[in-house]
């Protein structure tokens, strides 16, 4: 080897080149500035140049090229637009490979040709907000009923979100045993049940899209699993060894720019009657940034290199990312240094880079997280600590709750349902207290989220309040950035908590933080007119409807005159959950009563957790007498 | 003085009644006794079936030499090996040179493992469906591993329906001249002593005691006697005790009721636990006991937990903990395995009151099926006037979750 690109390579980066300098880099900026996704002038152009589809085989629609190849566009993409490059990056990688890798005949014929051709852009949805770096905590769950499996749950931080056609999507098939009872699906936008949340507003690449998705009973045709049922953990983990490559290519071009950018303005700034450049203090800095970025360079085009030629990469993918990342924030700092104040002012070039570079050293696996994959390729497995329990079940913020929501009927009829059963749990409206009670100390809460609308919304919000008998309350925005009530108003983890029995949520989402922040009340009501929003997964009523139509009769229910002064809180009972049962069956030892449980595996014999009984090895034997299989029944 | 009772026509019980030993196991306390019931069959041959305790070795030998008059033993069958019927294997052996042992391998294993000496006897070992012939009486043999330990088997006598079932339908409780279940009132004064015995010896085994009941339930037409080691032989209403065996070994409960423990260092926690039980029996539950977990042995508590179908749980919190006791009883409920029970927490702390948070998630991560009703009671030093309203939540929430299973 040469450790040199090829001629065919260098011969695709001047045309990615030419094109990005031309179409991309004026209005960078502007991207920036208007979180703009350019479909037009990025993903069809692209398509048109046939570069949707680099690494894949031109009988599907792709160019044909090797990973370095792919590296290469997108760091040159990257080198004027962070955005764009991971554009390009989420599509190949992580919304095009796995249907590649894993797909079967007919699904790469119907998904991927289009992908490759660029004729539909393709988006990965691993991360929900209980499982980021640790997948093992996925609820998406997905169901199999007749010929289709029933979707629900939600992803977040999703690039390429609502404006991808194909999402690879990661849920639960098997509860209970982890990451082994995880699969993959392809799932088409605009399927009945699937929609987006609102758009980040993000620090850096905000030509990006990303989104939230949702999915509220979407059914997934059969069909459309990836691979097997139980191999998505593999799947994802696979896909983000090679996703790798494409973030360090992003890191890597958004620190090229950087770096170029730098050094022109070191050699035209003058200072001390010289150039910058000149000045030792700034030279060293450009030779620091060189040799980092070639090393970074290096380590990638090899990363690429070994998986083009199908030999294990993970550790080298993994390597390349986190250093190519961890020396992008070090390369745009020095380069905004070398530009002093004005590299510090919205509209250069590297304001813009510094803040694009950030992401690369958290997403598709945190540095953190590749330390992890680099070590444990090196050391091994770690020995495993014993676990008392079996696999936590994280269940849902507020705790149990009861989750009786009406859709889709008469507002008043539902209004009316929403009314009788708080008044059968015992809540008692002729009493109330007043709508400045800290929210603290207040038995009831009605609260605004955004969903609100404008201010002068706010009168339903109070005519509510003052019906039920409650105080006032906010979500945090409403209060942070929209103003409508004082800071001291707004509930959740980082702001009241709130402790009392009632707490009626009106246009609010259901962020975590706010959920946090209820989960000891006896009783959450949601008024909503998204039904995926958060919130109803985490009350006991709900009303999926809009607030101006829904709060003006709630009032008029609830209203019962004066109210009189209530008496001292009594804490309201609260629904028990029924302990439902593991999916999973134990089985017990005949020669010593030792139980096998699949949740637990058998770390002495290299078990895995998630191993069902029937799946042990035949010679397995008991941990504890060294009775055989056969020796054991099922409790 | 012999001391032996027909059970029939050639078929004698030749064990002993216990008053001295003060804890079975050296854990259990038995302060009404127990029995170490061992069997003689006068065939052509003549059968010892199982032993006794050390401790009742003579009176065990000076039954067997009356029956025996002179004679020598011919056959040991051993059907369990756990010492408090196996430890007098060895003075039979010693007494009779020429006897021979039927068992299973595990239980010869054992029987060296325990230092005796049966290797200048003839062993016949024995497994799962093998016959053996007395004489006149057939035998059949079936292995019941874990009813409680590995080597266990009973065995069926074809000839007359005799079931020797081992440790399984024992009970606590001296015989004291009665020998036969309809010889005494067993619902009143056997039946928490039975209860006791199997949940803490046996209950972790539930699985296996299942397996044994779906066995024997292939012969139950056949069976006329059911003679354990522990407590009374049954010749009739066999349904009864076989449908107790099925609840405890299922983890069900056997009466809707509610079974207060309450862990309570001056009296507030006790406090409140009173009164939360006059508040039960006051909105109807009439099924209820209160027990101070200081001063109940823990056998007694288990038992009470496999009795009832809802349990109450009031602790206070010591040194940011469970109260010992108090945990020492949850340890031990989770040991035995018992499963399926809806459970109500009362917590008490003076400056950080933990107790009841860590009940919960010992309940819900330790155990399996446990459902902690979702109202607590939580006190602060003591029981006040102010806390009337969540006490009066928490019967309710009780007797609402009694009514919903019911």
């Amino acid at each position: 080897m040469n450790f040199k690109t090829t001629q065919e390579h260098e011969a695709l980066r001047a045309q990615i080149r030419a094109y990005a300098e031309a179409e991309i880099k004026p209005y960078a900026f502007q991207w920036d500035k208007e979180n703009y996704f350019p479909r037009r002038e990025v993903v069809d152009r692209l398509a048109e140049m046939g570069l949707m589809g680099i690494p894949f085989p031109t009988e599907y629609g792709g160019a044909g090229l090797d990973a370095t190849s792919y590296a290469i566009a997108v760091e040159e993409l990257s080198r004027v637009d962070g955005g764009a490059g991971v554009i390009l990056s989420a599509h190949v990688s992580l919304g095009s490979w796995p249907i590649y890798a894993f797909g079967t005949q007919e699904q790469k014929e119907k998904y991927l040709v289009p992908l490759a051709k660029g004729e539909k852009i393709g988006a990965f949805g691993l991360t929900e907000p209980n499982a980021g770096s640790d997948a093992g905590g996925t609820e998406t769950t997905a169901v199999l009923q007749g010929d289709h499996y029933i979707l629900n749950g939600e992803k977040i931080f999703i690039t390429n979100g609502g404006e991808a056609d194909t999402y690879v999507v990661f849920a639960v098939t098997t509860p209970g045993i982890g990451t082994r009872g995880i699969s993959a699906f392809i799932v088409e936008k605009g399927w009945e049940g699937f929609t987006f949340g609102e758009h980040y507003d993000k620090m850096g690449i905000r030509s990006s899209a990303t989104a939230q998705l949702l999915f509220q009973d979407v059914k997934v045709p059969k069909e459309n699993l990836l691979g097997k049922e139980g191999q998505g953990f593999k799947i994802a983990m696979a896909t983000l060894d090679g996703g790798r490559i494409g973030i360090a290519s992003q890191a890597l071009g958004i620190a090229q720019g950087a770096y170029e950018r730098a050094v022109e303005y070191a050699k035209e700034r003058v200072q001390f009657d010289k150039p910058i450049a000149f000045q030792q203090s700034i030279s060293f800095k450009i030779a620091d940034m060189a040799t980092k970025l070639r090393c970074a360079r290096m380590l990638i085009y090899s990363a690429a290199e070994l998986k083009e030629h199908h030999e294990p990469y993970g550790m080298e993918s993994a390597m390349a990312k986190m250093y190519a990342s961890d020396i992008a924030l070090e390369v745009t700092n020095d380069a905004l240094q070398i530009f002093g104040g004005s590299g510090y002012l919205k509209g250069m070039d590297v304001e813009r880079m510094y803040r694009d570079a950030k992401i690369t050293t958290i997403y598709e696996g945190t540095n953190e997280i590749q330390r992890v994959v680099i070590a444990s390729h090196i050391l091994g497995k770690e020995p495993k600590a014993q676990s008392a329990g079996g696999v936590k079940q994280s269940g849902a913020i507020t705790g149990p709750r009861k989750k009786q929501i009406w859709k889709g009927g008469e507002v008043q009829e539902m209004v009316d349902a929403l009314v009788d059963s708080l008044k059968q749990d015992g809540y008692d409206f002729t009493v109330g207290i007043p709508l400045d009670t800290p929210i603290a100390r207040a038995e009831r809460v009605v609260s605004a989220g955004k969903g609100i609308g404008e201010e002068e919304n706010m009168i339903l919000i109070e005519d509510v309040a003052r019906a039920a008998g409650a105080a006032i309350g906010s979500s945090r925005p409403v209060a942070e950035s929209l103003r409508y009530v004082p800071l001291d108003r707004y509930v959740g983890m980082s702001g009241q908590k709130f402790t009392g029995n009632l707490y009626i949520a009106c246009g609010i989402s259901g962020a975590v933080q706010h959920l946090k922040g209820i989960k000891d009340a006896s009783t959450i009501v949601a008024i909503n007119n998204n039904p995926n929003a958060p919130i109803f997964k985490h009350c006991d009523y709900g009303i999926v409807g809009d607030v101006a139509q829904v709060l003006p009769l709630l009032a008029q229910a609830l209203d019962t005159g004066e109210k009189l002064p209530a008496p001292p809180m009594v804490k309201m009972k609260r629904a028990t959950p029924k302990q439902e049962k593991p999916v999973y069956k134990t089985y017990v030892c005949g020669g010593c009563g030792y139980e096998y449980n699949p949740a637990q595996g058998d770390p002495d014999n290299d078990v895995l957790r998630g191993t069902q009984f029937e799946n042990l090895p035949a010679e397995w034997v008991c941990p504890e007498c060294a009775e055989a299989k056969d020796a054991f029944i099922q409790a | 003085m012999h001391c032996v009772r027909k059970v029939t026509d050639d078929l004698y019980w030749v064990g002993a009644n216990d008053h001295r030993t003060t804890l079975f196991e050296n854990i259990h306390p038995i302060p009404t006794g127990v029995s170490y019931n061992a069997y003689l069959l006068l065939d052509e041959q003549s059968v010892l079936v199982d032993t006794v305790d050390w401790s009742a070795c003579r009176q065990m030998m000076e039954n067997v030499e009356h029956l025996l008059a002179g004679k020598p033993l011919d056959v040991l069958l051993i059907n369990h090996m756990e010492p408090d019927h196996g430890a007098s294997i060895e003075e039979i052996l010693r007494r009779y040179p020429q006897v021979k042992i039927i068992s299973t391998p595990k239980a010869f294993m054992l029987m060296r493992q325990f230092g005796f000496d049966i290797d200048g006897h003839e062993l016949v070992e024995v497994r799962e469906g093998d016959t053996y012939t007395f004489g006149t009486h057939t035998v059949t043999f079936v292995e019941a591993p874990m009813v409680h330990w590995p080597e266990a088997m009973v065995t069926f006598d074809v000839t007359d329906g005799v079931l020797f079932s081992a440790d399984a339908f024992g009970s606590f409780n001296a015989l004291d001249g009665k020998l036969f279940a309809d010889e005494v009132d067993f619902d009143r004064d056997w039946l928490d002593e039975a209860r006791r015995y199997l949940t803490n010896i046996v209950g972790k085994y539930g699985p296996h005691v299942q397996l044994l009941l779906k066995k024997a339930g292939g012969i139950m037409e056949q069976i006329k006697y059911i003679c354990p080691l522990h407590g009374p032989v049954w010749r009739e209403n066999f349904e009864y005790i076989v449908d107790k065996y099925d609840k405890w070994s299922r983890y069900e409960p056997e009466v809707s009721g509610v079974m207060i423990a309450y862990a309570s260092m001056y009296g507030n926690t006790e406090g409140a636990a009173q009164a939360l039980a006059a508040k039960l029996v006051e909105k109807g539950v009439r099924n209820l006991a209160v027990y101070d977990v200081s001063n109940t042995h823990v056998s007694y508590l288990i038992s009470e937990a496999f009795k009832y179908s809802h349990i109450v749980l009031a602790s206070v919190t010591y040194n940011l903990g469970i109260y010992p006791v108090m945990h020492n009883f949850l340890a031990d409920m989770k040991a035995l395995n018992l499963q399926n029970r809806k459970v109500a927490l009362v917590e008490n702390g003076s400056w950080a009151c933990k107790s009841g948070d860590l009940m919960q998630k010992f309940l819900e991560e330790e155990m399996k099926g446990m459902t902690v009703i979702n109202q607590r009671l939580s006190l602060a030093s003591a029981m006040g006037e102010e806390k009337e309203d969540e006490l009066e939540a928490l019967a309710n929430a009780i007797v609402d979750s009694i009514i919903e299973e019911s």
